[in-house]
């Protein structure tokens, strides 16, 4: 078994100084001096350890009040060397410095040891001094040196998302790859009686929803305006006239605090909210967004650098198609839950809908697009025919029956998607995938051609700010310059 | 302490002045109202780097609540809104035409006309300032068809001047400031349509003859 590291506790002491004395000697610290250190409020130790034998142990000093961290100690048995424990400890303990919010680290190390000191200059430390006579009774020089810890890469940006696209106001805020806060203000009440989003309606809402979802955020998160490093907003795709209020406000946000923007793509963002459950994206995946606005298949080789549209609907989103369905059913809006709901009493094989775009001679220009308009006529025209004819139709089999329609779609172009380009992962996004007969679908169907689904958490898949400040906090990380301040909103912006 | 004031207006184009202590240090105007978005920013960042004043030194921000087209009038407010949440200052909102004709003597009865697109016109009729120079409303802000207003004005027996139609954000922050000086300044910043979204509730069409 190979090691692993983890956080020195009083328990530790006893090995700890035993395998002090093996490595320092007439220089090993005492007893006493190693347990305060270890008990500090202001030291972070770590052991490295392999078969629950200690093999390695480092510290760290941080005091709260100076921007400056010390690398206090660093050992590795004798046996264990040139197994990349000396590395690792090191990097956890600048870690742990930057989290600390140091922005330079000192060391000294023993003019004679050649090999800590190449090790320390691959980590980025520099020498910056050299004291004689340092370490006694051995008269031998210690070099000091120096790592400066760049405050442009912070490697955990504290960011701020905000998400106006459709009709839900979110404001997010993310440190690196950590959730803070998630807020989300919704108008759909408000666009209940026109059965669908009046992007008007939506754009009001968003104005007037502002001030309180960014002061909850705020709230929730436990930071004030001025910890934020940068803001970032969705300029597109989306409505227009909404897109145009998150990009105001975030724009006036970032030059009263003094910080960056980040123009994020919204449709990019719903995959890179998967850092937030997961810490990073596996790549490559296919991507399989599904809401009120969009149905998009996404086939994404590299978060920043190599995402493509690899088809979309060509008429309405799924979303969109349920709101219409409800609405000839008699059933409430939003439509996807309502639906959900009624069909679980139906039979999904009673009518047999059309699947659009899945005819072989749609395979060449469509066969990751989808088009749901044929669809919608065809269950309309299902229920007309039978009123005409008085028939009673049944509610629960006509909606099961287009729920298995649309679901069957959605899930076989997205498979299609991972199969033609070898990929073996599976996320999906957007509001609809609160459906639970596409979750069931997609879980069966990727199971059993092989591939890993993922599915974030609800209140991450549906249009929120979180995503938005996880693109762009990816994006910082990454070293991406910011945004200029002149970017437009697209409501077509390609991905 | 040095008031600095951040006065924005999109009820037209983007207007953003910067006034400290009362008198009026930069402003800018950027008639296309097709560019709030891309223009608030940048003018915002200008105007604060011309008035020589950091973000963080601005005391107050006061926008214009329109009437104007909607999609570029939130943009404005939503600035500041934003803005003002960002340095920790009071907002004010100020009626778009109050501040057009706060330039105007208004010994005559004025009326000033913007553009409410849809054939219409947003309108104000305004006669006489307060002892601050807060103008005073007769008739407004409304949404009409021209004639037809006119047509009521005439019936009404109003004689009126028309005033120069273009929002300043200067005269915007001046009459921000009159406005806080006599206290009828308002803190409720909302967006002043005028008219209801235009959103009807459809019947469902059928799909079969």
């Amino acid at each position: 078994m190979s090691h692993q590291l983890r956080l020195a506790t009083e328990a530790d002491l006893a090995a700890i100084m035993e395998l002090e004395k093996a490595s320092f000697g007439n220089d090993s610290w005492s007893r006493p001096t190693m347990r305060a250190e270890l008990m500090a409020p202001h030291t972070t130790y770590l052991v490295a350890y392999q078969d629950e034998k200690i093999v390695g142990y480092a510290g760290l000093s941080k005091v709260s009040s100076s921007s400056s961290a010390d690398i206090q100690t660093i050992a590795v048995r004798d046996s264990h060397r040139r197994a990349g424990i000396g590395r690792e400890l090191m990097q956890m303990l600048i870690e742990q410095a930057s989290k600390l919010s140091a922005t330079e680290i000192y060391l000294e190390v023993r003019e004679d040891k050649q090999a800590p000191q190449k090790l320390y200059e691959q980590l980025g430390f520099v020498r910056i001094d050299r004291r004689e006579n340092y370490y006694q009774p051995d008269g031998v020089a210690a070099i000091v040196m120096r790592l400066t810890i760049s405050s442009d890469l912070k490697p955990e940006p504290v960011v701020l998302g905000i998400e106006t696209s459709c009709d839900e106001t979110g404001i997010g805020i993310v440190r690196g790859t950590t959730l803070l806060a998630n807020v989300i203000s919704s108008s759909m009440d408000q666009h209940a009686r026109f059965g669908g989003v009046v992007p008007e309606i939506a754009a009001r809402a968003h104005l007037e929803a502002l001030d309180a979802t960014l002061q909850k955020a705020l709230h929730d998160a436990g930071i004030t305006i001025k910890e934020i490093d940068a803001v970032a907003v969705t300029n597109g795709p989306g409505l227009a006239g909404a897109l145009m209020v998150g990009v105001g406000a975030a724009k006036a946000l970032a030059v009263a605090i003094d910080k960056p923007i980040y123009a994020v793509n919204h449709l990019v963002a719903h995959v890179a909210v998967d850092v937030l459950e997961r810490g990073k994206l596996e790549t490559p995946t296919v991507a399989l967004l599904v809401s009120g606005g969009h149905t998009s298949l996404l086939l994404v080789r590299d978060l920043l650098n190599d995402v493509e549209l690899l088809g979309e609907t060509i008429d309405d989103a799924a979303g969109e198609a349920f709101d219409k369905i409800a609405r000839v059913l008699g059933l409430s809006y939003p439509g996807g839950p309502e639906i959900d709901k009624v069909a679980k009493k139906g039979d999904p094989k009673a009518i047999r809908f059309p699947r659009g775009l899945t005819l072989p001679k749609d395979q060449d220009k469509h066969r990751y697009n989808f088009s749901f308009s044929g669809l919608k006529t065809a269950v309309a025209r299902h229920v007309e025919l039978a009123e005409s004819k008085g028939e009673q139709i049944s509610i629960a089999d006509v909606a099961a029956s287009f729920r298995e329609a649309v679901v069957d779609v959605l899930v076989t172009k997205a498979i299609n998607a991972c199969q033609d380009n070898g990929v073996p992962r599976l996320i999906l996004g957007g509001g609809v995938v609160a459906n639970s007969r596409l979750r069931e679908v997609a879980e069966a169907r990727c199971q059993e051609a092989g591939i890993d689904l993922r599915i974030p958490a609800l209140s991450l898949c549906t249009d929120n700010g979180a995503m938005i400040a996880s693109l762009a906090a990816q994006k910082i990380m990454a070293g991406v310059e910011p945004s200029k301040l002149d970017f437009g909103v697209y409501s077509t912006l390609p991905v | 302490m040095t008031q600095v004031l951040l006065a924005i207006d999109t009820s037209a184009g983007t207007a953003v002045a910067v006034l400290v202590d009362g008198a009026v240090v930069s402003e800018s105007y950027d008639a296309n109202s097709m560019q709030h978005a891309e223009q608030i920013g940048i003018q915002i960042q200008k105007g604060l780097e011309t008035a020589k004043k950091k973000s963080s030194e601005v005391t107050l921000v006061a926008v214009g609540v329109g009437p104007g087209p909607y999609t570029g009038l939130r943009v404005g407010i939503a600035a500041a809104k934003m803005f003002a949440e960002g340095v920790s200052s009071p907002l004010i909102g100020v009626g778009s035409l109050d501040a057009i004709v706060f330039a105007e003597s208004l010994i005559e009865p004025t009326l000033v006309l913007t553009d409410a697109r849809r054939s219409e016109v947003f309108f104000g009729l305004y006669h006489g300032k307060t002892a601050a120079g807060v103008p005073r409303t007769l008739i407004g802000p409304g949404v009409k068809k021209q004639a037809e207003l006119e047509a009521e004005l005439q019936t009404a027996g109003h004689n009126y001047l028309l005033a120069n139609s273009q929002v300043s954000a200067a005269n915007l922050g001046l009459l921000a400031l009159a406005q806080l000086a006599e206290g009828t300044a308002s803190t409720s910043v909302v967006a002043n349509y005028l008219r209801a979204p235009d959103a009807v509730p459809s019947k469902g069409k059928k799909v079969s003859g």
